[in-house]
């Protein structure tokens, strides 16, 4: 054990080492994407001004000056470097509060989002794919391998507004529009999320569904569970923890994995099409805004999260699998 | 033995003409280009360019290898055509091409409003309709009913949906083909010149992957035609150039396996440039993988391309599916079919190539009893 903590240790220090070169490679690429782009952030006031009549040059010297924009390249880097440590994001025009602010008011609406959605997608998901590989060929089995091709071919965002003419302007079930006087905690509150959840969780759903049977198939074929059955262990010991167990692991790993590619994205159109006031739907009020600040902030927040995901996705790993080493 | 033979002797004869051709084309580009750029009169737009370009790679590095292995095509055409489901995806895919071709010459100007015929249903349905009628002053429900110059009905302008949904096939199969194609070829090359290289090399390619992987694709995305612009062109380009890194790490684990076998040791011992390795001796050992990765990204690119559409970052200029679902969105209670049928295609769109690419990675691996 000692000499497993040990080479744990150093192999969690490298990973915080490359975790800190790749958030520089982040800040690094939307810096120069920022930069290289044909709009500057002081052009959203410049057309106000020249609107106004007033002498545009000067205007664009002192915006400059505020901005830092008028110094070289290196020393702008490091300036924006310097002021995401310190946390200072950067001022969102449209709403007239620091980033930080408005970021602080709006997480929750997405984290809870997410969360509900990959918890009902993962049981569910985990449920219905062990269910599919025990009666492999049953007629449940086709009906859910069927279904699940289906909710992975399902653009999430058709399904959202298919889930509204359905269910909120056809039958009135729902509001159409995400109530934000209603409290977090309060059982409305997670009726008006059932829609947006369902939207976000169907495509992950119909995933785990599948990794989860052929996992479970892979490994109901191995010798080991013959073993455990022939030594007279109950199908559900079985099931559950020789054959399901090993099978957890390639699935967290996707799990993980779509939790940063799949669903981030995913949670950006949902809290479109249903007005969740989640950090995509102030990106996306900030895009028609030209608020830059909030756009950027949301890609780097997001990118961040995605980064500690990773890390903490690898380093359970050699938690859940004892047998597991990175060297 | 006869056909390696046949198809070395191919690879040769091709190989001559194809450069001769390519340096022939890229001239007549450059002086295009600098025309467009220098006169003030547009030939191409950059997306012609760009399909021309692309085209004319395919046509010289894919048909080329094709034709010499025409043998194993049929081969794998026997195992493919065994997956049922496969053959209607490609079918489907063979009918969407055909329309986004012929499509556009048939149907009416997908573009042409036309207040008089607003928010009518779709053939054989009629809808109740409440128009204000300002010589009375008062609301009148109206029935609508489907009619024959409008299958699919019309939108809340009056603009022909199946004109629509045609046009937009043509965006989608476009956007999807080209940024896959980008994204496949850069992945390609990262991977085995990743793969073969090895050491430092492999090391920075491998991190950057790893930076890039870490955005969220859609999020960088947005952020990215945000900043440059909403053309088809940017878009295009833009999932090109962040969508390759699955297919880079794909690629490399294949590759690392393959440059440690003999024939690459021997090509080496002759003499052979890295480039020719990887050029003639990888990247041909793993193109079953990469025709597989193509038709399985496709399907993302497709709805990446329509969701940004979808909230109002696709190109005003044309037409695609992703922009009628959100005009179709924002009028859900009065004109439902309008986000009905692009989704609907979507959909088909990516059920027909998921089931494509599965049937592919089937047929194309040995150990599958197909």
């Amino acid at each position: 054990m000692p000499m497993k903590k040990s080479w744990l240790r150093d192999y969690i220090i490298k990973r915080l080492f490359y975790a800190v070169i790749i958030a520089f490679g982040i800040l690094t690429i939307t810096f120069v994407l920022v930069r290289v782009g044909p709009s500057s952030p002081a052009d959203k006031y410049l057309a106000n001004v020249a609107a106004r009549g007033q002498d545009v040059s000067q205007v664009v010297a002192a915006i400059e000056a505020r901005h830092g924009l008028d110094k070289p390249i290196y020393e702008q880097y490091i300036n924006y470097v310097g002021n995401l440590a310190r946390g200072d994001w950067g001022w969102s025009f449209s709403t007239s509060m620091p980033v930080t602010e408005l970021i602080k008011t709006h997480w929750i609406y997405s984290f809870q989002l997410i969360v509900l959605s990959s918890v009902f997608a993962a049981l569910l998901g985990i449920l219905i794919g062990i269910y599919s590989a025990v009666r492999q060929y049953s007629k449940t089995d086709y009906i859910a391998t069927f279904l699940s091709f289906i909710g992975i071919s399902i653009p999430n965002f058709w399904l959202g507004v298919m889930l509204i003419l359905l269910f909120s302007v056809q039958l009135g079930l729902f509001k159409t529009y995400y109530d934000t006087s209603i409290p977090l905690f309060s059982l409305a509150n997670l009726k008006q999320l059932i829609l947006p959840v369902i939207t976000l969780g169907t495509g992950m759903l119909a995933g785990y569904t599948r990794y989860t049977r052929s996992a479970m198939l892979d490994n109901l074929r191995k010798e080991f569970v013959r073993t455990a059955r022939a030594k007279g262990l109950p199908e559900r010991t079985v099931i559950g923890k020789h054959v399901f167990r090993n099978a957890l692991l390639p699935l967290i790993t996707i799990i993980m994995f779509d939790l940063g590619s799949i669903v981030f994205g995913g949670a950006y159109l949902t809290e479109i099409i249903f007005g969740i006031p989640g950090l995509g739907r102030i990106s996306f009020n900030a895009i028609f805004a030209d608020d830059y600040a909030v756009v950027v902030t949301v890609t780097l927040i997001s990118a961040f999260l995605i980064l500690m995901i990773n890390l903490i996705t690898d380093i359970t790993y050699t938690y859940l699998d004892p047998r597991i080493r990175y060297d | 033995m006869t056909d390696r033979l046949e198809s070395k002797h191919i690879a040769r004869k091709v190989g001559g003409i194809r450069k001769l051709v390519l340096i022939l084309l890229s001239a007549c580009l450059g002086l295009t280009a600098l025309l467009d750029i220098f006169v003030v009169e547009k030939i191409f737009s950059p997306l012609v360019y760009l399909y021309i370009a692309l085209g004319t790679i395919a046509v010289l590095y894919g048909v080329p290898p094709l034709y010499a292995s025409r043998r194993l095509i049929q081969y794998y055409w026997v195992r493919a055509r065994r997956n049922r489901l496969a053959v209607a995806g490609l079918a489907f895919i063979l009918f969407l091409i055909l329309l986004a071709l012929i499509g556009p010459f048939l149907t009416a100007d997908p573009t042409a409003a036309n207040f008089e015929e607003k928010n009518v249903p779709p053939q054989g349905f009629t809808i109740e309709e409440s128009v204000y009628n300002p010589e009375t002053q008062q609301f009148t429900t109206k029935s609508i009913t489907g009619m024959r110059q409008h299958p699919l009905g019309t939108d809340n302008k009056g603009r022909d949906l199946l004109a629509m949904i045609i046009s937009g096939a043509r965006i989608s199969l476009l956007v999807g083909l080209f940024a896959t194609g980008i994204a496949v070829a850069m992945g390609t090359l990262i991977g085995t010149i990743s793969a073969y290289l090895g050491g430092w090399v492999d090391n920075a390619l491998m991190r950057f992957t790893d930076i890039m992987m870490t955005f969220p694709f859609f999020i960088l995305l947005v952020l990215i035609v945000y900043i440059f612009g909403a053309k088809l062109f940017i878009i295009v380009l833009v999932i090109g150039l962040t969508g390759w890194t699955g297919t880079a790490r794909l690629i490399r684990s294949e590759t690392l396996s393959l440059r440690t076998r003999e024939f690459v040791m021997a090509s080496k011992a002759l003499g052979a440039s890295d480039s020719r390795i990887i050029l003639a001796h990888l990247v041909p050992n793993v193109i079953s993988l990469i025709i597989v990765i193509a038709t399985l990204s496709i399907p993302g690119v497709i709805l990446a391309e329509a969701a940004l559409s979808f909230i109002g970052l696709g190109d005003p200029s044309v037409t695609s599916w992703g922009m009628v679902l959100r005009a179709g969105q924002q009028n859900l209670d009065t004109a439902w079919w309008v986000a009905v049928a692009p989704g609907i295609m979507l959909f088909l769109t990516v059920l027909a190539f998921n089931f494509m690419g599965d049937g592919l990675r089937d047929a194309f691996d040995p150990r599958s009893a197909v």
